[in-house]
């Protein structure tokens, strides 16, 4: 209700149903709307403060080297003339020979998975990223280029429109089944890099795709009419006076994707994860042997360390300090691309 | 200045006039006759035919690996009617039926035992005295069980010898000279069901005077009673009509997969691969998740686009949409260590005891897991709704500002039913989101491969359930590739990739239909 006051102003009066109406939809909107960012930060605290003490130390140099750049061994831990030991299996067993034990029959609690690194995870998710991202962007910006430059609104280009936003909704899992069945089956890749940098290229197409071509739009036509007026060909246009103002906008929001290409778990299951590998990725025979191999995946380690060994506090540590790795990964790609946004949007402005 | 090649782009604004005589070529290289432009053209346009290519391959691969399960799945229906298998299923059927209603009356027996000595404080002598009647009768039920269970024994074993030698030798006449031996003792399993079918009307006819506490689990006693005396008339029936020579119906192989309540893998009896109980498993998920999702998704986008302030708005958006970024993995990790421990020590709390249910044993659940996908869900609601509200014209707010209506009357009569289609097909893509997800539900859901029953109403959502997502997951990595196992997870991938395909259409008909905002 508003009261007409003497002033002929509208003016809601502060006691009316109306206004006290308004304002608890106001705090329960509010409410409900901080409840979820608490909820979030509370996942994010944490994921933080227990994965800390792993991935971090207090002296120099400040990270823990042995996590992150070991392989994930066998924990042992025991009772030694009194002290607590946890030796990770290899320093195990230069321990044993060296205190006259025979590690094979040396009474002691092992924990799988729970001791040494994951420095085999880590660049396993920086070659899978890299090399799919190589592919979908290469394809992704030439559909675009194509969308938005040259095509008209035939029925055919309605169907591909169409098909970019279908492919966008099927869930990761049938793409993982999709690179199971043609990859590592019909094409007899097996469970290789390769296969899944085209699993994960192919899930990310309809994004890059839809991204680039909203950068390559938002080019003012006027640059293209300048240079075609010029005697430009269309290429040489799009070469020229489209791409370049683009890309720094086809870049960022491709490297959200880039965050989507690291964080998927279910299609790299059966394409290119393993869940224990001890080689590293360039220790391989061959060239061809190097897109063969499979390696090991951030987010599948999480995966095995979470649901296939038993939980305790040694576990416990493995599964934080890999999360909190991985977030910090995933973090540091989606904060890059919105740094990288606001630095283009200052760059090119028309 | 003549070598515009002739190309019908609408922002090509200074186009030459098209040769007249034929003879106007331009000076660069032609292959084919296309020149270079041509050929740029033409690469980029094949570029873009990926998408369709994909989306074909896909379907194509689906259907390659998945459509061979019905011949082979039928070709094992056929040979578990043929070896005598299903003959022996029926009795199987039907004594567990029998074994189920005979745990009953003894859990009523135990019960009532406990409630005696425990709330009235008798003697545990005296209240063995006063259950003494209830015990003869389940004592009684449970015995009268012993020559049906042993028939059915016999017959389930050489079933299964039948089975496993027809699979060497099809259509030997010693095997089925066998089978005809099995048959032979339907009579038998007739008249043993008639003595039981008998017995059960009597225990029903001088059912003891049980406490008054009891009663309704005494009524309930009695209806599973009466339905066990009807299904046990069915099985006669069916034992009657069974015929181990009528092929199994291509119709019935479909439904044993789309409408088949089992999904039993290398089990030594008979493997099953009825998708139900995953699709029920999937949706009461995302029933869960999307009734936590939808609420503090919409309200969120309300509140950031219509009352939030400046500074608000920049940080809760970004912050919003960082969500989304979370690794799915990471927040199933989460529900495993923390989440699922916290919702079971909570349903233990005494102020929630109202809850039905409550408190639960399993920490993995369909709550766990719903509730955890609504993080992720409200991220894709937030986002497309504040797009949808966004879009609305200002015009109609100004409009409505205009004639005196308050920021909330605006909101709620003018801003959000323009949005509404947005809000919708907003919805619909979270839905489609949380459906498709894989790592939260395969890591928290709980992977067991059960309907708990909507009759139970809130308490169903506390139990374990396995998903479509999470059994192609989980089990994928183990199967051979070619078995029947193999082919039916990509059958369930096939309908998965055709419930996201409905979804995401009717969101995108939705949003292009009924939105006024475009204009």
């Amino acid at each position: 209700m508003e009261n007409r006051t003497g002033k002929g102003t509208f003016r809601h009066n502060p006691k009316s149903w109306s206004h006290r109406r308004e304002r608890i939809v106001l705090a329960s909107l509010r409410l409900m709307t901080y409840f979820v960012i608490f909820c979030a930060a509370f996942l994010f605290l944490d994921i933080i403060v227990k994965g800390t003490p792993t991935v971090f130390s207090t002296h120099f140099p400040f990270v823990n080297v042995e996590f992150l750049t070991g392989s994930p061994e066998t924990l042992h831990v025991f009772e030694w003339n009194g002290s607590h030991i946890e030796l990770a299996d290899n320093d195990f067993r230069t321990w044993a020979a060296a205190n006259g034990v025979d590690a094979a029959t040396f009474k002691d609690a092992t924990y799988a998975y729970s001791g040494g690194g994951i420095l085999p995870a880590i660049l396993g998710t920086i070659l899978l990223v890299a090399g799919s991202m190589v592919i979908a962007l290469f394809l992704g910006i030439l559909s675009a280029i194509y969308l938005s430059e040259y095509a008209r609104d035939t029925a055919f280009i309605r169907m591909i429109r169409l098909s970019i936003v279908n492919l966008a909704g099927v869930p990761s899992i049938v793409f993982g089944l999709f690179g199971m069945g043609m990859f590592v089956l019909f094409f007899g890749w097996g469970v290789s890099l390769l296969a899944g940098w085209f699993t994960l290229a192919f899930m990310v197409l309809p994004i890059v795709i839809t991204a680039s071509e909203a950068s390559l739009r938002a080019v003012p036509k006027g640059f293209r009419e300048g240079a075609l007026a010029l005697g430009a060909t269309k290429w040489q246009t799009i070469r020229t006076n489209v791409l370049p103002y683009a890309m720094p906008g086809i870049l960022t929001s491709s490297i959200l994707s880039i965050a989507r290409v690291a964080g998927e778990t279910a299609p790299i299951m059966f394409t290119a994860a393993y869940a224990m590998r001890d080689k590293m990725p360039w220790q391989v025979d061959s060239l061809w042997g190097f897109f063969q191999q499979g390696v090991m995946a951030l987010p599948y380690h999480i995966y095995v360390v979470s649901s296939k060994i038993p939980q305790n506090d040694y576990t416990a540590r493995m599964q934080y300090g890999t999360a909190l790795v991985f977030m910090i990964l995933v973090t540091a790609i989606t904060m890059l691309s919105i740094f990288m946004r606001q630095k283009a949007r200052k760059k090119y402005r028309w | 200045m003549s070598n515009i090649p002739e190309d019908g782009d609408p922002n090509c604004v200074n186009q030459a006039p098209a040769p007249t005589n034929g003879k106007f070529r331009s000076r660069r290289l032609h292959l084919f006759g296309l020149d270079s432009d041509d050929i740029v053209r033409a690469f980029f346009g094949g570029n873009a035919t990926i998408a369709i290519i994909v989306l074909g391959l896909i379907i194509f691969f689906l259907f390659r690996e998945g459509a061979g399960f019905f011949g082979q799945n039928g070709a094992e229906l056929n040979l578990y009617r043929k070896s005598g298998l299903e003959y022996a299923d029926y009795m199987r059927v039907q004594t567990d039926a029998f074994f189920d209603l005979s745990k009953y009356l003894t859990s009523i027996e135990s019960e009532e035992l406990t409630t005696l000595v425990k709330k009235d404080g008798l003697p545990f002598r005296e209240a063995k005295e006063r259950t003494a009647a209830l015990h003869t009768f389940t004592d009684d039920l449970r015995m009268s069980i012993g020559p049906m269970k042993a028939l059915m024994d016999k017959q389930v074993a050489e079933a299964i010898a039948i089975r496993n030698d027809f699979k060497l030798h099809p259509d030997s006449a010693e095997l089925i000279a066998r089978r005809t031996a099995l048959l032979a003792s339907r009579d038998e399993f007739h008249r043993l069901n008639e003595d039981l079918r008998t017995h059960v009307s009597a225990v029903l006819a001088n059912l003891p005077e049980a406490d008054k506490r009891f009663a309704r689990r005494i009524e309930k006693f009695r209806g599973m009673a009466e339905n066990y005396i009807s299904a046990s008339r069915r099985t006669d029936r069916a034992l009657d009509a069974w015929n181990p020579d009528k092929p199994v119906h291509f119709f019935a192989r479909l439904t044993s997969f789309l409408f088949g309540r089992n999904w039993i893998t290398n089990s030594y009896y008979q493997d099953w691969y009825g998708v139900l109980p995953l699709l029920y498993g999937s949706v009461l998920v995302s029933v869960i998740a999307l009734f936590f999702a939808v609420p503090f998704g919409i309200a969120g986008a309300i509140y950031v686009n219509q009352f939030a302030s400046v500074w608000e708005q920049r940080l809760i958006k970004p912050y919003i949409e960082f969500i989304s970024a979370i690794p799915s993995v990471v927040i199933g990790f989460f529900g495993v260590i923390v989440w699922g421990q916290f919702v079971r020590d909570a349903s233990h709390w005494e102020i929630l005891s109202w809850i039905p249910g409550f408190p639960i044993s399993e920490r993995l659940n369909a709550f766990t897991a719903g509730t955890l996908l609504a993080i992720m869900a409200i991220p894709t609601i937030f986002t497309l709704a504040e797009d949808a509200l966004n879009n609305v014209p200002k015009a109609f707010t100004e409009a409505s500002y205009a004639v005196g209506a308050t920021k909330l009357q605006t909101t709620s009569r003018i801003i959000v039913p323009t949005a509404m289609s947005g809000m919708i097909s907003a919805v619909l893509l979270g839905f489609g989101r949380v459906i498709g997800e894989t790592m939260v539900v395969l890591l928290c859901a709980g992977n067991r491969i059960e309907m708990p029953p909507l009759s139970d109403g809130l308490a169903a959502c506390f139990k374990p359930v396995h998903t479509m997502t999470g059994i192609v997951a989980q089990e994928m990595g183990e199967v051979v590739p070619g078995s029947t196992h193999y082919r039916a997870l990509f059958l369930v991938g096939t309908l998965l990739f055709f419930i996201s395909l409905a979804i995401n259409y009717v969101a995108q008909k939705i949003l292009r239909r009924y939105s006024i905002s475009e204009r």
